[in-house]
């Protein structure tokens, strides 16, 4: 549905965006992330028609967004990152101006603004001045404003940025809903965002696609992988031999130790990071109580977005 | 054309839900009314001619003051983005916002309809001067509005688009004064010819020129088709 085929852009000397290729398909949300500055909204804005390339072509929705740009800005929602609104207007003036724009005819526009409106959470609020209106209630506005035309691709620019853990709930279950049978492009530098609405990740850092990849493999692949942090105490001579021990059990990798060279922190307990391709926790369970070393914990640590973007972005820069 | 139909609609309703267009109207009508009894004192006469004449000077001021903020509020509150991603072509735009500024004139002008009223009450004014009087206003606002819509995509301060389309538009205005003080000839005539007074003139007198009409045309062409290059031009920037 989004092909970007090497799209660049340069203003005068600096180049924003540097040949940045990738493909979203139907029913697809992607997560593009990167720094700030990395060239986020400007690739959105190419996608959109809204700035012209300088070089490579892009088509979205079955048509090349330089060539056919009134088709594809017919098929496209677009929430740029402050939300578009004429402040002097109301909500419903709004939007019943963006629905005139958008092609809906008189005889379905209020019914469609009114849906909009309740998918939202707007229900009451069409007399209110959009100048008056919080940023949460501008982020919804300018959400109602993408929808409104039901349109095959969208493409929010950080929809969720200054929003209380509440809206930005609601915002993701909205987009989740959405996402059913259109493609969604979510940009944001808020990870958890990510983890939780998008199979696919596009990392841009510097103007350049530094990862894409599916969300499980990409975490894999490029951060610290499943590890399990352990504490275990033992009498001092026992306790100095914790990591060797741990390390000598079966199937155990890689042992880490995270406190002093022998992993010991200030309470007196070994804290380790260890690595297994199965879970070692049982082994290391019952090494204790063989031993008779004290249980304080057993974690499993999954591999987060965070560990995978740093990763990435800091090879970047 | 319904775009530009939305258009209209929303520039007329912003004008009028804020209070730019009834302090506009205000000071408008405070200035028309001051010219009429001037004109009247000055003259004796049954005729707008004066007040007329003052008033087209006056929207020269004013009226950038009234479409400054077309463009360049767009793009400062990032609707502009908004309307170049929907379906919305250029022309129709322009188009909207042309139309909608130029209506607001017109209502600005019937609201002077208040004078030859009184005229007629008092004495026997020629209507049909009058009516060719009130054509060459609107002509001019027809070319003012343009112009003041070129500064205001070529900035994203409203403010400076309204001094910038004084600052256009002013050449169009003195250069009629200037032309007096050049002893060449040719110089002379095309000086006299590019001040719009030249222009609004014979309206003012009665008389319906149709060079002078395709003067006033062709100045709002010419701004409108600046304003679009400037628009194309900003986004390849």
């Amino acid at each position: 549905m989004i092909s970007a085929q090497g799209i660049s852009k340069r203003f005068g000397n600096f180049t924003a965006v540097d040949k940045v290729a990738f493909e979203v398909g139907k029913g697809e949300i992607l997560g593009f992330i990167g720094p700030n500055g990395a060239g986020k909204t400007t690739t959105m804005r190419m996608l959109t028609g809204f700035l012209p390339a300088s070089e490579g072509r892009a088509v979205v929705a079955g048509h090349d967004v330089f060539e056919e740009p009134m088709e594809v800005r017919r098929k496209v929602g677009y929430l740029p990152e402050r939300p578009p609104l004429y402040v002097e207007l109301s909500i419903g003036a709004y939007l019943s101006f963006v629905a005139e724009i958008r092609g809906i005819p008189r005889s379905k526009r209020t019914r469609r603004i009114g849906e909009v409106m309740e998918q939202v959470g707007l229900v009451g609020w069409e007399h209110r001045i959009l100048g008056s209106l919080s940023k949460g209630y501008r982020q919804r506005v300018g959400l109602a404003q993408a929808v409104i035309h039901d349109p095959e691709v969208l493409i929010l620019d950080e929809p969720t940025s200054g929003l209380d853990p509440g809206q930005v709930a609601g915002i993701r279950s909205f987009v989740r809903g959405l996402a059913e049978d259109r493609t969604v492009i979510l940009s944001t530098h808020i990870l958890p965002e990510v983890e939780r609405l998008c199979e696919r990740v596009v990392i841009i850092a510097n103007g350049k696609v530094a990862a894409d990849d599916d969300l499980v493999s990409l975490k894999n692949r490029v951060g610290r992988g499943v590890r399990f942090l352990v504490e275990l105490k033992g009498s001092s001579e026992a306790g100095a031999r914790i990591p060797q021990l741990v390390g000598a059990l079966n199937g155990v990798d890689q042992v880490k130790p995270l406190g002093d060279e022998a992993g010991v922190v200030t309470d007196g307990f070994t804290r380790l990071e260890v690595r297994a391709p199965t879970d070692p926790r049982t082994a290391i369970a019952r090494l204790a109580t063989e031993q008779g070393f004290v249980v304080r914990a057993m974690e499993r640590h999954e591999p987060s977005l965070e560990e995978a973007f740093l990763a990435v972005v800091g090879a970047e820069s | 054309m319904n775009v530009a139909w939305a258009v209209f609609k929303k520039e007329m309703r912003v004008y009028f839900v804020s209070p730019l267009a009834y302090v506009f109207l205000g000071v408008f009508l405070f200035l028309a009314g001051l010219f009429f009894y001037l004109g009247i004192v000055q003259t004796g006469e049954a005729s707008l001619r004066v007040m007329l004449g003052n008033l087209s000077v006056t929207l020269l001021f004013l009226l950038p003051l009234l479409t400054m903020r077309h463009f360049a509020e767009e793009q400062r509150a990032g609707t502009f983005e908004f309307l170049m991603t929907a379906p919305v072509p250029l022309w129709a735009l322009l188009a909207g916002k042309w139309a909608a500024s130029f209506a607001l004139c017109l209502i600005l002008l019937a609201c002077t309809g208040i004078f030859p009223l009184v005229l007629a009450y008092y004495g026997d004014p020629d209507w049909g001067v009058i009516a060719t009087s009130y054509l060459g206003l609107s002509l001019a606002c027809s070319a003012f509005v343009a112009a003041g819509l070129f500064t205001s995509s070529l900035t994203d301060e409203p403010v400076a688009a309204g001094l910038g389309g004084v600052l256009v538009l002013l050449p169009f205005w003195v250069s009629g004064t200037a032309a007096d003080m050049v002893p060449v000839d040719s110089v002379r005539e095309v000086l006299r010819h590019m001040s719009f007074l030249t222009h609004v003139e014979p309206f003012s007198k009665g008389v319906v020129d149709s060079a002078d009409v395709a003067w006033f045309v062709l100045f709002t062409f010419a701004f409108l088709f600046l304003t679009w290059r400037s628009i194309e031009s900003r986004r390849w920037r």
